[in-house]
């Protein structure tokens, strides 16, 4: 295995269901690059969230395996899964998932506080990140004070504040206009040209595919097309 | 330590509703507080009466016998013994007690005034004459104040005293007594050498009463006493083991009624983390994303429910505490005879009973967190995030 890669997928498979089973991967096999930013398209219900929480280590895969850094996700212990979870991923879902009674700063002090720093070096770290994204003069609001945009922006920061190998967003602009989504992904462009993180992007816009390095189709749990552009 | 960070802000986001919950804990440690001060200091009530107007210890004749003879021997070997405060030799048998035409029942006690008094505090329940005027010459009695009344008599009549088989006595009252309880109605004492006279037994007892400096401490003694004379020694304990074990079932019923009100308290807590848990589902799998351990989830919600808890312990303690001060100063009008000559209610604030109290509700307060915690920490992640 390259160093090069920071993921190896081998014969991934996902059945859900007891009764009808749904076979949401099938036998998927890939590597993703250190650094690469990349995009997973594919019609609904393809499969795309299913592998993203893969890699994401929110769900186990039906056989299979995925090794993140040369750790084999598939064999780790539930402390060893959060650990990872909190060092090496950063997510981004379509909805921002601030915790509502948390401030902009506190929020992105999160993922810091909770991989243990102390909260002095977290919230410099957190002014740190909300001023990269943008937001560095309101980290004081709340998400409710706060629009759709730049609370999406606020989850970018926090999805970045522990400096994580690995950032995956799944929709993450599906619920902004065009015109904020384009600026949110040329946002994540320059922070993975930055920071050489590895972007892995659910998208349904075909624009935005566009954009990225690389395009992985999915359909029917399988990969249809690999295309770096 | 970020969990506590999390927990306190769930709370304060939600005021409203996490202070009824801290209400209902506060409100049940009050009660409770005060039900435990009240039972306290009516048992405590009850044990100072009964330890006040009884000896200590009291030795009987030996099993078949009806007399303590040699009973000098017996005293000097009980005042030798460590922990006897007072002992005092008594004479004590039925007569029938005579004036005019009236004629009442009576227990005549023939004492040393002097050392009855060390045991029994005698002198304070003393309402006219002196209790040492039964040393003078000549018969004196002094008689409980309900016996006088039924007699109709008073201090410097002379009252005519039989049992059966004897030659009836004149004897001169000096003195009235009023103890509070119904021994006044039967109550006559006089000296000891006169009432051995009296029934021409001089020389010999019907028992010894004896005072001890720790009250309850008093069984090993009363043992040892047993043992090594021989005559029976029975403490106040065992004399009032009656009224002793009542105490103690009481305090066992109202121990359920306390789990109750705890439960109902508990119950609240509960409520307030379910609607917390089931309104952060999506935070919690978020949290869970971001690497939080399901053991972190756990911590915030039982913190919470800790944290509730704690607030209204002690809110429920100051409140408790008002109260019983409250009680206190208040005086009550209640009949004498239902609380042992009482007129006020008996509140004894005893440090323990807050802290078993306030650790009874924390323990209550903290299982009561335990479910809603438990489904936190083992929710799905991805489900999580989804449900919002
Ligand atoms: N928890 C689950 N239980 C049962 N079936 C599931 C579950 N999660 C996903 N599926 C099924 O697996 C398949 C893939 O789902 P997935 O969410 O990965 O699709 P997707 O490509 O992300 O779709 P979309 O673009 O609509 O978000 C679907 O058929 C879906 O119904
Ligand atoms: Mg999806």
């Amino acid at each position: 295995m390259s160093e090069k890669n920071i993921i190896q997928i081998t014969d991934l498979t996902k059945v859900y269901g007891d009764g009808v089973k749904i076979k949401a991967l099938d036998n998927v096999n890939m590597t993703i690059g250190r650094g690469e930013f990349m995009a997973i398209v594919g019609p609904s219900g393809s499969g795309k969230s299913t592998l993203l929480n893969m890699i994401g280590i929110l769900d186990t895969p039906t056989s299979g395996t995925i090794t993140l850094d040369g750790v084999d996700i598939t064999k780790a212990s539930e402390k060893e899964r959060s650990k990872m979870r909190n060092q090496k991923l950063g997510f981004i879902f379509q909805y921002h998932h601030l915790l509502p009674d948390f401030n902009a700063v506190e929020n992105v002090m999160m993922p810091l506080l909770i991989n243990g720093i102390k909260p002095t070096n977290a919230r410099a770290k957190a002014h740190t990140m909300l001023k990269e994204v943008g937001l560095g003069e309101r980290i004081n609001h709340k998400p409710r004070q706060l629009s759709g945009g730049e609370n999406q922006r606020v989850a970018i920061a926090r999805a970045l504040a522990n400096s994580p190998e690995i950032v995956i967003g799944d929709e993450l602009t599906g619920n902004l206009d065009s015109k904020t989504s384009e600026k949110i992904y040329e946002l994540l462009r320059k922070l993975n040209r930055e920071h050489n993180q590895t972007f892995i992007l659910v998208t349904h816009d075909e624009q935005m595919a566009e954009k990225t390095e690389r395009i992985i189709g999915l359909v029917d749990g399988k990969i249809t097309e690999d295309k770096s552009t | 330590m970020f969990e506590i960070n999390i927990a306190l802000r769930h709370i304060k986001a939600r005021r409203r509703q996490t202070t009824f919950s801290v209400i209902a804990v506060a409100l049940s440690v009050a009660i409770i507080i005060v039900s435990m001060s009240m039972l306290t200091g009516f048992r405590e009530n009850i044990i100072e009466t009964t330890v006040e107007n009884q000896a200590h210890i009291t030795v009987s004749p030996k099993e078949n016998e009806d007399y303590i003879s040699l009973y000098h021997g017996l005293e000097s070997f009980i005042r030798e013994q460590e922990g006897v405060a007072a002992v005092s030799s008594y004479y004590k048998r039925g007569a029938a007690i005579q004036y005019r035409h009236n004629v009442e029942g009576a227990v005549l006690s023939g004492v040393r005034p002097v050392d009855e008094d060390h045991v029994l505090n005698v002198k304070k329940d003393m309402i006219a004459g002196e209790f040492e005027s039964i040393l003078g010459t000549g018969n004196r009695i002094i008689l409980g104040s309900k016996l006088a009344d039924k007699l109709e008599v008073g201090i410097d009549d002379t009252v005519t005293v039989s049992f059966p088989g004897s030659k009836p006595s004149d004897f001169k009252i000096t003195g009235i007594i009023q103890t509070g309880t119904s021994a006044d109605e039967t109550l006559a004492y006089a000296n000891l050498e006169q009432v051995q006279d009296f029934y021409g037994k001089s020389g010999i007892v019907t028992g010894i009463g004896i005072r001890v400096s720790d009250v309850y401490a008093v069984d090993p003694l009363a043992d040892r006493i047993d043992r090594e004379t021989g005559y029976d020694a029975e403490s106040w304990m065992e004399q009032s083991s009656e009224i002793l074990n009542l105490l103690n079932t009481q305090r066992q019923f109202v121990f359920i009624f306390y789990l109750m009100i705890f439960a109902i308290s508990g119950f609240s807590i509960a409520n307030i983390l379910n609607m917390i848990v089931m309104e952060k589902v999506g935070e919690i799998g978020m949290l869970l994303a971001m690497g939080t351990s399901r053991k972190s989830i756990l911590a915030i919600f039982l913190l919470e429910a800790g944290i509730l808890g704690i607030i209204g312990v002690i809110i429920g303690a100051v409140l408790g505490y008002v109260s019983c001060i409250l009680l206190i100063s208040y005086t009550i009008p209640v009949p004498p005879e239902m609380y042992f000559g009482l007129d006020h209610l008996p509140i004894r604030i005893a440090s323990e009973n807050f802290l078993i109290a306030g650790a009874f509700s924390m323990v209550i307060n903290i299982l009561a967190g335990i479910n809603p915690a438990h489904r936190a920490s083992k929710m799905d992640p991805v489900e999580a995030i989804h449900s919002v």
